[in-house]
C-alpha cells in the first residue's frame, strides 16, 4: 500500500532513473557527471521532499533500485555516489552557503552539520514533514537494514578509489563526513542541553538548542580521518582488497551478461508495446492492468480498425455527416456538394444497404433521424457505433440494458441526451446518443423515443417547439429487429443490418493479436475457430484469451474439441427451416471432422459437412437449440410437399407423414400426461426431414399460417353453431348437436328454407302458399334464424341469413344453390317479425289475462273516444210507433244518465283534472314579447 | 308447425316405428318399477334420443315434456367459470358435460349430485327418483367417467342415469356394466321407407316409392336424415316425380370429390391440394374420423378386392392413430399418402404385367 502511494509519488523519478539504466556507462566518472547535470528542473519540485529524507530513503525508493543494489554492486555505488551529490548541493544552497566555500571542506562541516541539523528537525517545514509522516516506517527500516552496510561498502570502494589515485570528487569528501555521522543522534534540541550550546530561533518563534563540540574533541575527529586517509601500505593495493576486486569482476561480468538478456528480453517486449501503441492510444494503460480481457484490449480504436463491413460503416457515417448542419451548423450548400459527391461514388457499395436518403426535412435534419442496427452478437454492432460517433465528433452517450428504463428515466435520459451538452471541459462536443440492446427495452420506453422523433416538424409554431424537437442523432442498436416492441421504430429508422464478419479478414486481425499474446496459432487454426463461434468477434477473442491462460499454443484440434467459443446462438424460425431444407455443400477439406478422429478413421478425413452423420448431427442440434419444436415441424409441414425430392414410390412421403403422426402423437401424450419424458424424440423430425427432403436449391419457405387459418375458420364456425343452438326452443334444441347440426340438419335446411313463392302480395297468395310460407316462418323461428339486412360494400342492400349458416354448409367447388330473390328475403323476414309478436303478444296476454285490471284508467292516460251521439229531439211520428220512440228514448236517457254519473264519477275520483271550457277566455291569453324571453 | 323431423317424432314408446321388440321391453322394464340404469348407444340417426324421450314420458307422463333451458354456472378448483346448458323437466335433466372439454369432471359431481341429493317431492304419486340424461358420454375424459362411476351407485335411490352415447367403445367398462345397454340400431331401409310413406300420408302427400327409396339409400340409414331429405325434395318440387333429384349435403360431395382427386394423381404436388381440401373439411366442423369413413369409403370403390385389405388395415390404422393424437391433418394427410403409395404401386405392377 505505501509503496504504492510512494511510487505514484515519485513515478517521475522512477521513470528516469529507468531511462537511465539501460545505456549504462562503464566509467564511473561520466556517469556521475550525468548525474550531476540532471538535477537541476526535475530535481526542483522534489528538493523539498527530500530536504530531510536520508540517503537510505532514496534507497528505498524502487524495487528496482534495490534489486540493483544487491545484484549490481557497481552501478549501486554509482548511485549512491550520485544520490549523495545533490543532496551536498542542495544543502549547501539551503544553508545559503556558496559553492566554492566547498572545496575547503574542514571548515564547512560546521556547516553543514547545521544544515543537517535544521533538516532533521522535525517541525521546521511542512513539507520536509510531510514526507517523513507518509514513510517513517520505511526510513527506519532502511536505516537499520540496508542503508549502513551500503555506506559501509561504498566506504571501502572510496578507499580504493582513493588508492588508485584517482582524483576524489567532493561528493567522496561528503561522504566521508558522513561516515563519522552519528545518524541516531540527535543534534537539534528542543530543551537546553548540558555542557556549551548555540541557541537559535525560527522565524516561527520556535527555539531550538545545538550543542557545541569544543575545539579539542573537533581536531581528535578530523586527525582520526585524516589517520585513516593517510595509512601507509607496502603494496598499493591491499591483498584483500584486490581480492575483493577480482571477485567484484568476475560477479559484474555475471551479471552484466544476465542483464543484457534481460535487455533484450525487455527490448523485445517494448518493441511490441510501441507497436500497440500505433493502434491504440491507451497503450500503457493496458499494461497495467493485465487482466483486462482481450476483447477490451484489441477492440478497435479508430474507424480505419473497424471490422464491419466497409458498406455498413460508410452508411453510418454518412447519415451521421448529414446531422453535421443541426448538430454543427456547416455550411448547408457545402453539405450537398459533399453529398452530392459521395452519393456518386457511393454507388457500388449501395447495393448491400438502404439507400440514406439525401433529403432534408424542415429543420434540415436528415429525414430519418434514428438509425437502428441488427445483428447477431458479436459482430461489433456497438463498437462501430462508438468508433463513428466519435469519428463525427460526437460525444457519445450510452445507454442499455443495465440502465434503468421505465418510461420516466428512459425519457429523462433521452432529452438530456439529445438537447443538452457538456459545458465543462475543453471540448465541449455534441451528445451522440447510443441505444444499445433496444429489443430488450419495454415498448412504452420505446414509444417515448417515437414520441420525440414524431414532434411536429415546421408549421407555424416552430419558435415555440424548437426545444422539443430531436436535433442530435440517435443510434439504436439491437439483436432482433423483428422484436415487436421495435415495429413502430423500424417504420422511422434506418434500419442497417449487420452482414456477417469475413472469416478472412477476422482472422487476419485474430493473427495479429495472437502474435502480440504470443500464443502460436496459424492462420487455418484461427479460421477454423472463426467457421465455430459464427464469425463471432467476442467469441473468438475470449477463446483465445482463455486458451493462452492454459498454453501458448493453439492447435486445430484443440479447436474443433474445445466446447468453449460456442454460443448457443438462437437462430430463426426461417433460417432454421432453410437449413433442414438444404443440404450442405461439400466444402473444401480445412480441417479434420473430429468425429472422424474419434473413430480412428484416418482415410475419411476428405469426409466433411456434407457426409450423413455430420448432417445429422447437425440438424439435431440446430432443432435442439431452436427449442420451438412446434412451430419448427409446423413450417416443416407445411412446406415439405414443395420440396423437390426423388421419391417415385412416395416411400419418403409415407415415411415423412408417418413422422409426423408419430409426434403429433407424443405431443399428445405429453399434453396428456404431462410427462415430459418422450420430447426428447421429437427432434429426429426435422432429421429425418432433412435426410429426405434436403436439396441444393431449397424451395421457397413459406411461414405456416395454415393451421392458425383453419383454426380461425373452425372457431368462426363453432361459435356460429353454438350462438344457433342457444336460442332454439327446448324440443327442438333436446334433440340437435353440433356434430348433428353439420353433417345431417343444416345441409337440407337450406333447401327447405327456399321455397318457391310467387312475387306477388301475400294477400294472393292461395291457402297452399300461405300455409308454406307460415311453415317456413315457423320452422325459422323455432331454428333461431331470420333474415338480415345488409349493406354490401357496393351500396347495394341484400338479406343474409342470421346466423348465417349457409359458411356452414357451403364448400368451395360445389353447385351454388338457388337463392331466394330478394323481395322473398324480405317477405320472410317481415313474417317471421310479425309472427314473433304474435307470440310475444300471445305469451303476454296469456300472463295478463290471469290478472284483469278493473282498475280506473288515470285521466291523462284517457284518450278522447268518439261519444255516441245521442238524439235528443225525439223522432216524431205521427202515425205509428209513437210508443216505441218513446221507449228508445228512455233507454237513451237512462243510458246516458249512467255514463255521466259514471263519468263524473271517474272524473273526480282522479287528483288532477281540467276542465275544457268551449269558446274563449281571456284567462291565459297573455301578449309576451320576445325581450320578456331574453 | 315444424320440420318434420320435428313434428313426426313419436313421443311414446307405444308410437315408436321400428324396433319394436325392443320398446315392449322397455316399457316393461318401466312398469315393474325396478328401472336400471341405461346406456344406449347406437349410429346418429337411429333414435336413441327419441326412445329415451318416449321411456321419459312412460316413467312421468306428459309432464316431461314441459321443457325448460337452464344454464347452470360452476367453477372450477382453479377458479374458471364454466356454464353448461341443461334441458330440464321437473322429472328429468339433461345435460352435455363434453361441452365444457376437460372440466366436464367437474359437471359431472357437481350438477348429479345436486340432482340426486334432493328427494322427488311428491313421491306417492310419482316414481321417487329422478333421471339424469347424459349425452355424448363416449365424449367424457377419463376423469369424468370415473367420477361418474361411484356416484351411479351411491345416489341409486333417488336417481337414475341414462347415459347416451354412439360408441360404447369409449366407455369405461365399470360403468358399461353398471347400465343396461340398450342398442338402437340403425333402421334399415325399408323401415325408413315405411317412415316417409307414413309422414307424407299425414302429410297429404303422394310420395312415389321409387324416390322413398331412393332417400332411404341416400340417408345411409339415418332416419333424421332421410326425412330432412324428404321435406327438401317437397319443397323443391312438389309433384314428386320419381326421378326427382335428392340433393345431397355439400361435404358429402366435397369429399367425394376429394376422393376422385387422389386417385386420379399420386404426387406430393396432389397431396398439397388435397391437404387444402381436407383442411377445409375440418374448418367447417366435419369430425375427422367421418372424413377418414367418408374417403375410404369412395377409395375403396375404386380398388380392387386384394387392394381393398390394405386400404382398410392403413385407414383403421390412421384412424386409431387419429383418436391418440391432436392434430387431425397430420393423420388424415398420413392415410391420403399412405393410399397413394399402394395404389400406385398397384397401377405400375398393373402396367408392368401388360407388357
Amino acid at each position: 500500500m505505501e509503496d504504492d502511494l510512494f511510487d505514484l509519488e515519485y513515478a517521475d523519478e522512477l521513470d528516469a532513473l529507468e531511462d537511465v539504466e539501460p545505456d549504462s556507462n562503464p566509467t564511473p566518472k561520466s556517469r556521475r557527471s550525468l548525474q550531476f547535470a540532471t538535477p537541476s528542473s526535475k530535481n526542483k519540485n522534489r528538493q523539498d521532499d527530500l530536504d530531510s529524507s536520508t540517503l537510505s530513503l532514496q534507497q528505498s525508493q524502487s524495487p528496482k533500485n534495490t534489486l540493483n543494489n544487491t545484484i549490481c554492486s557497481e552501478s549501486e555505488d554509482e548511485e549512491t555516489d550520485g544520490l549523495s551529490a545533490p543532496r551536498a548541493d542542495k544543502n549547501s544552497d539551503n544553508g545559503g552557503q556558496q559553492k566554492k566555500k566547498r572545496s575547503a571542506w574542514e571548515t564547512d562541516i560546521l556547516d553543514s552539520a547545521a544544515d543537517d541539523f535544521f533538516d532533521s528537525l522535525p517541525d521546521l517545514e511542512p513539507q520536509s514533514k510531510r514526507a517523513r509522516s507518509s514513510q517513517p516506517d520505511d526510513v527506519e527500516q532502511d536505516r537499520n537494514n540496508g542503508g549502513i552496510p551500503g555506506f559501509h561498502r561504498t566506504r571501502e570502494r572510496n578507499h580504493v578509489r582513493r588508492r588508485n589515485n584517482e582524483p576524489e570528487s567532493l561528493d567522496d569528501y561528503q561522504l566521508r563526513l558522513l561516515e563519522g555521522y552519528d545518524l541516531e543522534r540527535r543534534r537539534v534540541l528542543r530543551s537546553v542541553p548540558p555542557g556549551d550550546y548555540v541557541s537559535a530561533t525560527s522565524y516561527e518563534g520556535r527555539r531550538v538548542y545545538m550543542k557545541v563540540k569544543d575545539k579539542q574533541k573537533f581536531e581528535q575527529e578530523i586527525d582520526s580521518v585524516s589517520d585513516r586517509v593517510r595509512q601507509a601500505d607496502l603494496l598499493t593495493t591491499p591483498i584483500t582488497v584486490m581480492k575483493e576486486q577480482l571477485e567484484d569482476e568476475r560477479r559484474r561480468q555475471v551479471l552484466h551478461e544476465a542483464e543484457e538478456l534481460s535487455a533484450r528480453v525487455r527490448r523485445e517486449l517494448a518493441e511490441d508495446e510501441s507497436g500497440r501503441e500505433v493502434n491504440k492510444d491507451t497503450g500503457e494503460h493496458n499494461n497495467s492492468r493485465p487482466g483486462a480481457l482481450w476483447v477490451e484490449k484489441y477492440a478497435p480504436r479508430t474507424y480505419t480498425d473497424l471490422l464491419s463491413e466497409e458498406a455498413i460503416n460508410r452508411t453510418l457515417l454518412h447519415w451521421l455527416k448529414q446531422w453535421d448542419y443541426v448538430v454543427f451548423g456547416k455550411d448547408l450548400p457545402m453539405v450537398k456538394n459533399k453529398k452530392k459527391g459521395k452519393e456518386a461514388t457511393n454507388n457500388k457499395w449501395k447495393k448491400f444497404q438502404p439507400e440514406v436518403s439525401s433529403e432534408l426535412d424542415g429543420y434540415n435534419r436528415p429525414v430519418q433521424k434514428v438509425v437502428l442496427l441488427c445483428g447477431p452478437p458479436g459482430l461489433g454492432k456497438t463498437t462501430l457505433a462508438h468508433i463513428v460517433a466519435t469519428h463525427a465528433g460526437y460525444n457519445v452517450v450510452e445507454m442499455n440494458a443495465s440502465d434503468d428504463r421505465s418510461v420516466d428515466v428512459f425519457k429523462n435520459k433521452i432529452e438530456a441526451a439529445t438537447q443538452m451538452k457538456a459545458v465543462m471541459g475543453a471540448d465541449p462536443r455534441p451528445n451522440c446518443l447510443v441505444i444499445d440492446e433496444i429489443d430488450g427495452a419495454p415498448q412504452a420506453a420505446v414509444n417515448v423515443l417515437l414520441n420525440i422523433l414524431k414532434r411536429p416538424e415546421g408549421g407555424g409554431n416552430k419558435k415555440k417547439k424548437e426545444g422539443d424537437i430531436l436535433l442530435r442523432p440517435v443510434i439504436c442498436i439491437c439483436n432482433d429487429q423483428y422484436a415487436p416492441a421495435l415495429r413502430q421504430l423500424r417504420q422511422q429508422a434506418l434500419v442497417m443490418t449487420f452482414p456477417p464478419t469475413e472469416p478472412s479478414r477476422l482472422a487476419s486481425r485474430l493473427s495479429e493479436v495472437v502474435r502480440r499474446e504470443q500464443l502460436k496459432a496459424d492462420l487455418n487454426t484461427l479460421l477454423a475457430l472463426c467457421e465455430r463461434t459464427d464469425n463471432d468477434i467476442r467469441s473468438c477473442l475470449n477463446t483465445l484469451q482463455f486458451v493462452r491462460q492454459k498454453q501458448v499454443e493453439l492447435t486445430l484440434r484443440s479447436v474443433q474439441t474445445m466446447s468453449v467459443g460456442q454460443k448457443d446462438a438462437h437462430k430463426s424460425l426461417f433460417s432454421v427451416w432453410r437449413e433442414i431444407f438444404t443440404m450442405p455443400r461439400p466444402k473444401r477439406n480445412r480441417f479434420v471432422s473430429i468425429y472422424d478422429l474419434m473413430e480412428g478413421k484416418a482415410d475419411s478425413l476428405h469426409l466433411n459437412a456434407a457426409s450423413p452423420t455430420a448432417r445429422f448431427q447437425h440438424i439435431l442440434t440446430l432443432t435442439q437449440a431452436t427449442g420451438e419444436y412446434e412451430r419448427v415441424i409446423q413450417g416443416l409441414f407445411e412446406n415439405y410437399l414443395q420440396a423437390k425430392s426423388k421419391d417415385p414410390h412416395l416411400v419418403g412421403l409415407n415415411l415423412a407423414s408417418e413422422w409426423l403422426c408419430f409426434v403429433d402423437e407424443l405431443s399428445h401424450y405429453t399434453a396428456h400426461t404431462q410427462d415430459y419424458s418422450v420430447m426428447k424424440y421429437v427432434p429426429f423430425l426435422p432429421v429425418t426431414f432433412h435426410l429426405l427432403y434436403a436439396a441444393y436449391v431449397p424451395p421457397r419457405i413459406s411461414f405456416p399460417h395454415v393451421q392458425f387459418e383453419v383454426q380461425q375458420a373452425h372457431m368462426k364456425i363453432t361459435n356460429l353453431l353454438t350462438s344457433l343452438q342457444a336460442d332454439m326452443t327446448p324440443g327442438v334444441r333436446k334433440f340437435v348437436d353440433i356434430r348433428n347440426l353439420t353433417l345431417d340438419l343444416l345441409p337440407p335446411l337450406l333447401d327447405i328454407l327456399q321455397p318457391t313463392l310467387r312475387p306477388v302480395n301475400t294477400q294472393l297468395y292461395s291457402s297452399r302458399e300461405k300455409e308454406d310460407l307460415s311453415h317456413l316462418v315457423h320452422i325459422m323461428i323455432n331454428y333461431n334464424m331470420t333474415y338480415r339486412q345488409e349493406r354490401s360494400p357496393e351500396g347495394q342492400y341484400t338479406y343474409v341469413l342470421d346466423p348465417n349458416v349457409e359458411e356452414v354448409v357451403r364448400f368451395s367447388g360445389t353447385k351454388q344453390r338457388k337463392q331466394l330473390t330478394y323481395g322473398a328475403k324480405q317477405l320472410i323476414a317481415r313474417e317471421i317479425e310479425l309472427e314473433r309478436m304474435r307470440r310475444n303478444e300471445a305469451a303476454n296476454v296469456n300472463f295478463s289475462s290471469s290478472q284483469k285490471s278493473t282498475a280506473v284508467v288515470p285521466n291523462h292516460k284517457q284518450t278522447l273516444e268518439a261519444k255516441a251521439i245521442v238524439e235528443d229531439k225525439p223522432r216524431v211520428n205521427y202515425f205509428a210507433g209513437f210508443t216505441r220512440t218513446k221507449r228508445e228514448k228512455q233507454n237513451v236517457q237512462k243510458e246516458d244518465k249512467q255514463e255521466k254519473e259514471k263519468e263524473e264519477k271517474n272524473v273526480l275520483d282522479t287528483i288532477i283534472w281540467f276542465h275544457f271550457k268551449e269558446g274563449y277566455s281571456n284567462a291565459v291569453r297573455r301578449n309576451v314579447r320576445i325581450q320578456d324571453l331574453m | 308447425m315444424s320440420l318434420w323431423v320435428d313434428k313426426y317424432r313419436p313421443t311414446s314408446l307405444a308410437k315408436l316405428d321400428y324396433h319394436k321388440e325392443q320398446a315392449s321391453h322397455l316399457r316393461k322394464l318401466v312398469q315393474g318399477g325396478d328401472f336400471p340404469h341405461l346406456l344406449v348407444h347406437g349410429p346418429s340417426g337411429a333414435g336413441k334420443k327419441t326412445r329415451v324421450m318416449c321411456v321419459l314420458r312412460e316413467l312421468y307422463g306428459s309432464g316431461v315434456e314441459k321443457l325448460r333451458i337452464e344454464h347452470n354456472n360452476f367453477t372450477t378448483p382453479s377458479n374458471k367459470k364454466l356454464e353448461v346448458v341443461s334441458i330440464s323437466s321437473n322429472y328429468h335433466i339433461e345435460v352435455n358435460p363434453s361441452d365444457v372439454g376437460i372440466y366436464d369432471r367437474v359437471v359431472i359431481q357437481e350438477m348429479i349430485k345436486n340432482v340426486a341429493q334432493v328427494n322427488q317431492l311428491d313421491s306417492s304419486s310419482q316414481k321417487d327418483f329422478k333421471v339424469v340424461v347424459l349425452t355424448e358420454v363416449d365424449r367424457l375424459s377419463r376423469d369424468a367417467q370415473h367420477a361418474l362411476r361411484r356416484t351411479m351407485e351411491k345416489y341409486m335411490a333417488t336417481c337414475r342415469l341414462i347415459l347416451v352415447c354412439n360408441s360404447t367403445s369409449k366407455v369405461i367398462p365399470a360403468i358399461r356394466s353398471r347400465c343396461l345397454g340398450v342398442r338402437v340400431a340403425a333402421p334399415s331401409q325399408d323401415e325408413i321407407t315405411q317412415v316417409l310413406h307414413s309422414i307424407c300420408k299425414k302429410e297429404g302427400l303422394n310420395l312415389p316409392g321409387e324416390l322413398a327409396k331412393r332417400i332411404a339409400e341416400k340417408s345411409h340409414g339415418n332416419l333424421r336424415r332421410a326425412i330432412l331429405m324428404c321435406e327438401a325434395c317437397r319443397v323443391q318440387q312438389y309433384p314428386f316425380s320419381a326421378d326427382q333429384e335428392v340433393s345431397e349435403p355439400d361435404w358429402e360431395v366435397f369429399l367425394r370429390d376429394t376422393a376422385t382427386m387422389i386417385v386420379q394423381e399420386q404426387s406430393p404436388r396432389r397431396l398439397l391440394e388435397v391437404r387444402g381440401r381436407l383442411y377445409e373439411l375440418l374448418s367447417h366442423c366435419i369430425p375427422a374420423d367421418v372424413i377418414i369413413k367418408g374417403l375410404l369409403q369412395e377409395l375403396l370403390s375404386n380398388c380392387d378386392g386384394e387392394l381393398k385389405t390394405e386400404v382398410v388395415q392403413s385407414a383403421a390404422h390412421f384412424e386409431h392413430r387419429l383418436q391418440n393424437g391432436q392434430k387431425a391433418i397430420y393423420h388424415l394427410e398420413a392415410f391420403v399418402a399412405r393410399f397413394m403409395a399402394i395404389y400406385k404401386r398397384f397401377l405400375e405392377e398393373g402396367i408392368a404385367d401388360l407388357f
